[in-house]
């Protein structure tokens, strides 16, 4: 109940402001390991009839700082109007880890990004709370985030974010979830998997996949995500 | 951003429940030439605990479990501590991760009166 009010109370912070330019993504979950460092690939596929297929993928790689804080640096690629792939944008991304695992009633987080569009003077800044609930082999993540955007041809305007995975932990190469997101203009939910497969000491893949189906507006609009990460 | 961390932490602190603050029963785990010892602990079922694992190696050791659905990276010559449970009735399998074909040790969950937990 306590993680239901605090989400409620962040989602009022922003009121009635959603993400406009808000594109399914990874839910974040509040954990982050010493010696942690990892390459990661993401892959957003977005169809709808509206614009048709955007694509996009991230490459990056990712440094623990401390104990709790991990930096993260991302380039951005995106398929433009005339089909071409190229760099889109550059991202630092700082997670942080508040609590220790299963010693309060929820483990919490922070979530911090700086992105930079590539051909245009425009940024984001994102921050929230990150927090996940153990309920017997289900696990609840929450993502709540306030976005602002502001450069020469974006209007500066605040915005926010609210991502959720209901998962359960099967086997480690196999565990099922349910993943919802909500933004301006888009509410999505659909199936989503991940899993680990571990190799010798810390060196292990983890990797995502989900198909979220929009469920506003009456036209058609999936967006299909997949990520690999490789820590060592 | 620790002092950021900290008053976030603070500020999550003061919502949890009081009895969450009453001492948690705890059970010592020693790490020593990258073995569990003991190997094997019991705690009660239903119940929140705390695993103190106290690293005598000069090297760092990391804790992994599935099934506890826990990590935690103890680092050489100090200690470090796992909340695990409430849990049932079971048997829960955890691993050193720089060191996984020494470092191996159970967590056994009973309804019996006597565990390891203090």
């Amino acid at each position: 109940m306590r993680l239901y009010l605090a989400i409620a109370l962040l989602l009022l912070l922003p009121g009635k402001v959603l993400a406009d330019s808000f594109t399914v993504d990874r839910v974040y979950h509040p954990y982050v390991l010493p010696f942690e460092r990892e390459v990661e690939w993401r892959l957003t596929s977005r169809q709808s009839e509206e614009d048709g297929n955007i694509l996009m993928q991230r490459i990056s790689f990712g440094h623990a700082l401390s104990e709790y804080t991990i930096l993260e640096a991302y380039i951005v690629g995106s398929r433009d109007e005339s089909g071409d792939f190229g760099v889109a944008g550059y991202e630092l991304e700082l997670r942080s880890m508040l609590t220790e695992q299963g010693q309060y009633w929820a483990d919490w987080g922070l979530l911090f990004e700086l992105e930079k569009q590539n051909a245009s003077n425009d940024w984001e800044f994102k921050g929230g709370v990150l927090t996940e609930k153990e309920l017997g082999r289900f696990s609840l993540t929450t993502n709540v985030l306030l976005v602002y955007e502001w450069g020469d041809t974006v209007p500066s305007e605040f915005e926010s974010e609210f991502k959720m995975k209901f998962r359960y932990r099967w086997i480690p190469e196999i565990q099922p979830a349910v993943e919802f997101y909500a933004a301006e203009d888009f509410i999505g939910v659909g199936p989503a998997f991940m899993g680990i497969k571990r190799f010798d000491k810390q060196k292990q893949l983890k990797w995502e996949l989900a198909f979220i189906a929009g469920l506003n507006g009456d036209s058609k609009d999936h967006t299909l995500r997949m990520a690999m990460e490789y820590e060592f | 951003m620790r002092l950021l961390r900290q008053t976030i932490a603070l500020t999550l602190i003061t919502l949890v429940p009081l009895h969450a603050w009453s001492a948690l029963p705890e059970v010592v785990i020693e790490i020593r030439d990258h073995l569990f010892i003991p190997q094997t602990v019991r705690i009660p079922e239903g119940k929140k605990v705390r695993l103190v694992f106290i690293n005598h190696d000069s090297s760092p050791e990391e804790i992994d479990s599935f099934d506890l659905n826990r990590e935690k990276v103890i680092f050489g010559n100090s200690k470090g501590s796992i909340f695990v449970g409430p849990l049932p009735n079971g048997r829960y399998k955890f691993f050193g991760e720089l060191h996984p074909n020494s470092a191996v040790g159970y967590v056994i969950v009973s309804d019996e009166e006597k565990t390891d937990a203090d």
